[in-house]
């Protein structure tokens, strides 16, 4: 088992040295001229000069390689094209948004979809089923941001329930002054006690957090049922089941903790799925998170805040994914 | 016990997710300090992304129109000039040399008193730099501070200085304490002006939080707003909702659908203003075959001009004539307008010896812009009649400009759309910029070269400060070889729709200062 | 050629038996027929409404964004176009991309594939390291990165979706392949002398295919889904193109007044791709083993 979690974390860091690899490509061996791209096209041709070899671009490509990787252990990201400001600290801007809307929709989906697979596979082929199959197959199927609309069309314009976007009433921020303990809105008003505000955040924050659950739910569903199944077909169930005990105590116990290795794979799964969705949604419901900023930058065209949010999401992405597999491993159920 | 279990998580969802619904505010919390009058600008794009008033030359006006102050403010209405920092000026017989008398008792957001030093530093620092609209004060060929309150230029060429220290770009008074701050000072989202309002927070390109400045000159008397939200929403719908929900106080740049159904609506006031912002279609004049003059009329003619009006802009503008918007000196009322008639533009076609299906035209314009959007699916419509393809490509601005600028006129796009605004309130801002011979292309986006219309606009320019009169005779003869050679298309002055609040008052638009509101004559009734 | 007909004819009878299989669900059959429509509609309708014709010159802006009636099923777009038939024009540009960027995915896939399983050692460790490496991105993610390097056009996000799709089939031929390297005739091709690259194409590949058209017949869901995504963002089809993805984006402007503009195309999109991933659902049951027998 240690081989293979040193192995996983060997074949990790592999992977976040190729995305590196790849964004670097991306960056400066692509474009006919990064420089330029670099600098943006208002600039002199002085500054491109300057641009070239403060990015090292009359070096060899090694050299530049290394360089670049330097520059990112250093934390530096660049600049970006729009604002000017370092796009690392951009991210600390925008990311607190996201993390929040990612952790109430995993929250959601985790809350839906476990007992949706569950009860799924308890009656296999019977119409609980068949809605979870059709209801998880469409989950994903359907266009995240036209379901966004929807929602607003619905909760909004029809319902008049819920606000069509941002994250707080602008103006009650300013009434309240709502301390900055975390950098986290949602949290931050709670911890504030002041119930006007947090209503105002959960509000704000239950349309966008509702439209990027459904793609996790479909897929923890899913998953779950699958898992069940191939788990109700071992032969510790059925002696479990044949020694009498209690057919709700098989289920919850013993299989679905079972099971709850898939579970944990899942969810990493879909928070890295949930993270890129929010670049289709957020900009639909003003959410000032990574998702406008990078919907922001596709638009204009900002291509070291593309490439730096492109670095995230993907370290994310992996990272979650070794933990995933690693706490998969410690399980002693599991034989590697 | 299972299939309870999961009824009860699954009315627990539902009663958490219902519980954040409906619109009662009934708690008890109190607000940490007395109540604030608070005004929202719910903006499309974002508020301000430099905050160097010598370079900034885009968005920021908006709030470096609040929180800095210039010499002179013009008012294209009755085209005169509210003294501001100034009280008054004079300028010599032949316009060469211009005195400006200077307010006392004005101080900058950072307590230096304001005085004639400041004025000569703010606009040497400007020219110094050398970028944005710092061209405007090229006239300038000395600054001279004559005593602690009257500042002189002397110009090298006659020009209209009092249009120029008016000018919503580059001509900011700024504090001279700032040279002693570190380079950075600015770029990190600071400010030294004597407006009325002053920074308070700042999220780059998201949100400006502006308080109210305590010892601002005119003082606080009467209702005013104690600070400002100035906020970037670029979904149309949210910004919509946001004004008629009575969130934002003010927005702009909605569709005109969406000003139709607020038409009748109580909670919100609906101000149609003249603006100076026109729309024009350039032809790149050195490629073939839109070199031909007959081709580029024939394009002209093509284009649905009504339709333009009527359904890109919702009837909020009206066709252009020539180069200068409505409402602007130096517009020829009796120039001619091409209007939409494919048989002649066919026929100009054909003379020109171009055959059916044979031109493949490329028209690029700024990615997200649904005027301009609109207007060039129409003109496809009715160029693919006659036998033209048109391309659509939406490019960011950036890039847009970009292939404009390429060196080969074959790599450059065909037709360029954009929007064109003043920076000093001169008909030069548009026929330099945009007509006059260029060594490198900047915004001359026809690469339009003739002569005897740089004769033409320079010695309007020169007039301006000194006989207003020729000086438009000048530029309306100009702007009739424009029409004569058709290097663009003249589509449509364009009004602004500005939708705010039922309770937001004191709002007057000055076209001459686009999309800026002076947040210190509003306040809330 | 006549081997790769003997041994693609075999695979076909299995096509068929399968077929048969996939229609015993309801659920399933409901989908296949739904897509042997989607792919009828997507050949026939540019014939029947060229889309110059009914979408480029149609505008007609004093019928703009009425309301779903007898004269429009599906309302009016902000110029007055017929959505219902830009609805229609649309399933032809989006399955014609998602084909071709699966098209693209596979020509590189699946010979990359084939060697790494045939020849094993460094050559496999390589080209799999390479394939967790583009795994490593969360999925869309790197389309939208390469999209936007390439700049926003309908054929850029096809390549875009392409580079970031091709992991997947080197993945399950590299699996055939190290098994088909075992078998008999394989082997006899290479004691004859065979050159390997004749190998690969002619015994490794074709008996390795079907398992990759399977899952790449799955896979067409989400690939449209992801071309309406990048559409959605400005990074794929422009205007005019009747996209379902960019009409969905052009009607955020216009939804809260008009609810057609965003509900129609919204929904084409949810159906094509809802119709593919039944039918990827359906193959995927009656392909499984475990579940093969129920």
């Amino acid at each position: 088992m240690r081989n293979y979690i040193i192995k996983r974390l060997l074949l990790g860091v592999i992977v976040l040295m190729g995305v590196v690899v790849i964004t670097f490509f991306l960056a400066r061996v692509i474009p006919s001229n990064p420089a330029a791209q670099w600098v943006g096209p208002r600039a002199t041709q002085e500054q491109i000069d300057k641009a070239t070899i403060e990015l090292g671009l009359d070096q060899p490509l090694y050299i530049q390689f290394t360089k670049y990787l330097t520059d990112l252990f250093k934390g530096n990201l660049g600049f970006s094209l729009r604002t000017k400001q370092p796009i690392v600290n951009e991210l600390k801007t925008y990311l607190p948004p996201t993390i929040e809307l990612v952790i109430m929709s995993t929250f959601i989906a985790v809350l839906v979809g476990i007992p949706l697979g569950l009860n799924s596979a308890k009656r296999k082929d019977k119409a609980l089923d068949h809605f979870c199959r059709f209801f998880s197959v469409g989950a994903v199927s359907l266009p995240t941001f036209w379901v966004a609309l929807f929602l607003q069309l619905i909760f909004f314009r029809a319902l008049n329930l819920l606000p069509l976007g941002g994250q707080i009433d602008a103006k009650l921020k300013l009434i309240y002054q709502i301390p900055n303990y975390t950098g986290f809105l949602f949290l931050d008003s709670l911890i504030s006690g002041n119930t006007i505000i947090i209503k105002d955040v959960y509000r704000h924050m239950l349309l966008p957090a509702i439209t990027l659950s459904l793609y996790p739910v479909g897929l923890v569903a899913r998953m779950t049922r699958s898992a069940l199944l191939e788990i109700l077909s071992e032969d510790y169930i059925k002696a479990a089941r044949s020694y009498g005990i209690h057919e709700q105590k098989v289920l919850w116990l013993y299989a679905l903790k079972n099971s709850l290795g898939t579970t944990v794979t899942v969810l990493a799964l879909s928070t890295g799925y949930t993270l890129v969705n929010t670049f289709l949604v957020e900009a639909i419901f003003s959410w000032p998170g990574v998702g406008s900023y990078i919907a922001g930058a596709v638009v204009s065209l900002d291509y070291p805040a593309i490439i730096g949010v492109t670095l995230f999401s993907a370290f994310t992405y992996i990272i979650l994914n070794l933990f995933a597999d690693i706490i998969i491993a410690l399980d002693p159920r599991v034989r590697v | 016990m299972n299939k309870k279990l999961s009824v009860f998580l699954a009315i627990v969802l539902i009663l958490s997710i219902l519980a954040g619904c409906g619109n009662n505010n009934t708690t008890q919390n109190t607000p940490t300090q007395e109540p604030l009058d608070i005004a929202y600008y719910a903006y499309n794009s974002e508020p301000i992304l430099n905050w160097d008033p010598s370079v900034m030359f885009s968005n920021g006006i908006i709030i470096l129109n609040n929180t800095y102050e210039t010499l002179l403010r013009f008012y294209p209405d009755t085209k005169e000039f509210e003294h501001v920092l100034a009280t008054n000026y004079e300028k010599s017989e032949d316009g060469m040399v211009w005195t400006f008398q200077l307010r006392k008792g004005v101080t900058f957001h950072d307590g230096t008193p304001f005085t004639a030093d400041a004025v000569k530093f703010s606009i040497e620092r400007t020219l110094e730099i050398g970028q944005g609209a710092s061209y405007i004060w090229d006239p300038v060929e000395e600054i001279n501070v004559i005593d602690d309150y009257t500042v002189e230029f002397r110009l090298s060429y006659a020009a209209p200085l009092d249009q120029i220290a008016s000018s919503p770009y580059a001509a900011f008074i700024m504090s001279p304490a700032i040279k002693d701050y570190p380079s950075d000072w600015f770029e990190a989202g600071n400010e030294a002006g004597t407006g009325p309002y002053s920074l308070e927070n700042n999220s780059m390109g998201d949100e400006v939080i502006l308080t109210k400045f305590n010892d601002y000159w005119k003082g606080w008397d009467g209702e005013h707003f104690d600070k400002i939200i100035i906020k970037k929403i670029p979904e149309t719908s949210s910004r919509r909702q946001m004004v008629e929900k009575g969130e934002a106080d003010i927005t702009l740049q909605l569709t005109p659908e969406d000003i139709e159904a607020l038409k009748n609506n109580d909670s919100v006031k609906i101000y149609v203003e003249p603006s100076f912002t026109n729309l024009i279609a350039f032809f790149n004049t050195e490629k073939a075959p839109l070199n031909d003059i007959n081709v580029r009329q024939a394009l002209s003619y093509a284009f649905p001009y009504k339709d333009v009006v009527d359904y890109a802009a919702g009837g909020y503008a009206s066709q252009s004539i020539g180069a200068i918007p409505k409402g602007h000196w130096g517009r020829g009322e009796n120039l001619f307008q091409y209007s939409l008639n494919l048989e002649k533009a066919k026929a100009l076609l054909q003379e020109s010896g171009i055959q059916q299906n044979e031109l493949k035209l490329l028209l690029t314009y700024m990615s997200g812009d649904e005027a301009e959007r609109k207007a060039a699916e129409l003109y496809k419509a009715e160029l693919s009649k006659i036998g033209v393809e048109l391309e659509i490509r939406a490019m960011p601005w950036e890039s847009q400009w970009e292939m404009a600028m390429d060196p080969l006129p074959e790599n450059r796009q065909d037709i360029f759309i954009m929007y064109w605004w003043p920076d000093t309130s001169n008909p030069y801002s548009w026929l330099y910029s945009l007509f006059r011979t260029e060594e490198s292309i900047l915004f001359n986006m026809s690469y339009y070269s003739n002569e005897n219309f740089d004769q033409l606009i320079d010695l309007g320019y020169e007039k301006s400060g000194i006989d207003i009169e020729e000086a438009e005779n000048l530029f309306i003869e100009a702007q009739s070889i424009l029409i004569d050679e058709a290097p663009a298309i003249f589509i449509m002055d364009k009004e602004d729709v500005w939708v705010t609040s039922s309770s937001f008052s004191g709002f007057k638009y000055n076209p001459s200062y686009p999309n800026v509101v002076f947040f210190y004559d509003t306040y809330r009734k | 050629m006549n081997n790769l007909y003997k041994s693609i004819m075999p695979k076909i009878k299995e096509l068929k038996t399968n077929i048969y299989l996939l229609k015993r669900n309801r659920l399933t059959r409901i989908a296949y027929y739904l897509v042997l429509f989607l792919l009828l509609l997507s050949v026939i309708i540019p014939i029947i409404l060229p889309v110059e014709q009914h979408v480029y010159q149609s505008t007609n802006p004093s019928e703009k964004l009425l309301p779903p009636s007898a004269k429009y099923p599906f309302g009016t777009d902000e110029l007055g176009r017929d959505l219902f038939k830009k609805v229609l024009l649309g399933t032809r540009i989006s399955l014609q991309t998602a084909l071709s960027a699966v098209g693209i995915a596979l020509i590189i896939g699946v010979p990359l594939g084939a060697m790494a399983g045939y020849f094993g050692g460094f050559i496999d460790e390589i080209i799999m390291r390479f394939t967790d490496i583009f795994l490593g991105f969360p999925p869309l993610l790197l389309a939208i990165a390469v999209a936007a390097f390439l700049g926003p056009s309908l054929q850029n996000a096809m390549i875009a979706i392409s580079i970031s799709w091709w992991p997947w089939y080197t993945r399950i031929v590299r699996g055939q392949s190290v098994s088909l390297k075992e078998r008999q005739f394989v082997k006899a091709a290479k004691a004859i002398g065979t050159p390997s690259y004749k190998i690969i194409m002619k015994h490794i590949v074709p008996n390795s295919i079907a398992p990759v058209i399977v899952q790449a017949s799955m896979d067409i869901g989400g690939v449209i889904l992801t071309i309406a995504s990048l559409s959605f963002l400005g990074l794929g089809a422009q205007a005019p193109v009747p996209e379902w993805g960019l009409m969905v984006s052009t009607s955020r402007n216009y939804f809260l007044n008009a609810w057609w503009y965003s509900i129609f195309p919204g929904l084409a999109i949810f159906i094509t791709v809802l119709a593919f991933n039944l039918l990827g659902d359906g193959l995927r049951e009656i392909l499984d083993p475990k579940t093969r027998n129920n």
